[in-house]
């Protein structure tokens, strides 16, 4: 299994890859639930809206007590990240995922593998996390500047106080920010990846606890977001 | 670069992986968050509303409790006083009754006293009339040959004077 997504086929030189497959299955799922949703909402809610009020309420009291009045633009990308990634992570658990093989050109993988994975797990492929990382930050970064002002969000990064031990202050900041592209995207895509080469090796047997990491990482990437888009919309002192 | 191939970056891949996010993320946010959160905030409204609804109504249950009380005290005073209003007013009309009554009895008793004390003196007075003549027949009678008709005249007429006399003194008594 080779880090990189296998191409299935090209559209306009648009590289449709079963990664790509896998993530338009997950948008079809979580979109399919929306309207499902859309239609059954009431104020007593079916098993369906139980489980997504429970989803939302969550993390909207979650935020709400660590950013306040804050949490009315940051809970929707946690919980978006959460319901994203969780959808992308457990979708690999339907079967053919992983077993049912592509062979490009009916040949044999250089590495004598049959071919390589028609449905790989989305959060597998590094573009989807570092997509998502870049999302993440970029959000948190327009939310600082938004909440705190420009001359507050720029002196977190260069302050002239206490010369120099603030600018070097701000510039490991500055290296912490762009930390996060790289420890966002590597330990979600590391995780899933590992998962997905275990579960291929050991047919299975470990799909309890693959679920069970499909969820922690979820979980951690929408914390991490909500910390961190706490941080950066504090005003700097 | 040789780095970023063997990780399967490509840039088309990673600038579609955004825009799908960026998708449905707005898809989520615009027709799963908001339509679940006015329901989480409409279902937290319409507890606190029946809590509240529950609690005035608590009240108004105390307060018409208490006003229940009142009027019933009310009641029970008026009553009492309407009793007593009764009682006083039979009292006065049973008083009023007996003097009357009373005043009726005395005002009969001293008629009829008025009424005998009238048949008594004509009684006397018949009397004194029946005594006066039958006293005038014995006169005449005794009298008749041994006086003369003037001595006899003068007699009766003394006599009669002084039967006459003791009558009306004893009517008088």
């Amino acid at each position: 299994m080779s880090i990189a997504p296998g191409v299935l086929f090209t559209i306009a030189g648009f590289p449709v890859t079963n990664t790509i497959l896998a993530t338009l299955l997950t948008d079809a799922a979580i979109i399919t639930i929306v309207i499902l949703l859309g239609k059954t909402i009431s104020l007593r809610p079916g098993r369906l809206q139980n489980i997504f009020e429970s989803v939302v309420e969550y993390f909207y009291n979650s935020v709400k007590d660590i950013a306040g009045q804050r949490a009315s633009f940051i809970y929707p990308w946690v919980t978006s990240f959460f319901i994203f990634i969780v959808a992308a992570n457990l979708i690999e658990f339907i079967p053919g995922f992983e077993s049912v093989r592509f062979l490009p050109n009916n040949v044999l993988h250089e590495d004598g593998e049959h071919g390589f994975a028609f449905l790989r797990a989305a959060t597998s492929d590094l573009n989807l996390t570092l997509a998502l990382a870049v999302i993440t930050v970029i959000a948190s970064h327009y939310y600082s500047i938004k909440e705190t002002g420009f001359k507050s969000y720029l002196s977190r990064f260069i302050s002239l106080k206490m010369f120099p031990i603030m600018l070097f202050v701000g510039f490991l900041e500055f290296i912490s920010e762009l930390v996060k592209f790289v420890s966002f995207s590597f330990r979600l895509f590391g995780n899933i990846y590992a998962g997905d080469m275990l579960l291929e090796k050991t047919f299975y047997f470990v799909m309890p606890l693959e679920v069970f990491v499909g969820l922690i990482q979820a979980l951690v990437f929408a914390m991490l977001t909500m910390a961190f888009m706490n941080i950066l919309t504090e005003k700097h002192h | 670069m040789e780095i970023l191939n063997l990780l399967g970056l490509e840039t088309p891949l990673f600038i579609f992986q955004i825009i799908n996010f960026l998708i449905i993320a707005y898809i989520l946010k615009r027709f799963a968050y908001k339509p679940i959160k006015a329901m989480l905030d409409e279902r937290k409204r319409k507890i606190e509303q029946s809590l509240q609804d529950a609690q005035n109504a608590k009240i108004a249950l105390e307060n018409a409790g208490a006003e229940r009380k009142k009027i019933l005290g009310s009641a029970q005073a008026d009553a009492n006083a309407a009793i007593l209003a009764a009682k006083t007013s039979a009292e006065e009309t049973k008083e009023k009754l007996k003097n009357e009554a009373k005043k009726q009895s005395e005002q009969i008793i001293a008629d009829a006293k008025q009424k005998a004390a009238m048949e008594f003196e004509n009684l006397n007075k018949q009397v004194g009339q029946i005594s006066a003549d039958i006293s005038g027949k014995i006169m005449s009678k005794v009298f008749e040959n041994l006086f003369s008709e003037e001595d006899k005249q003068k007699i009766l007429a003394r006599a009669l004077d002084k039967i006459e006399k003791a009558g009306y003194e004893k009517r008088a008594d």
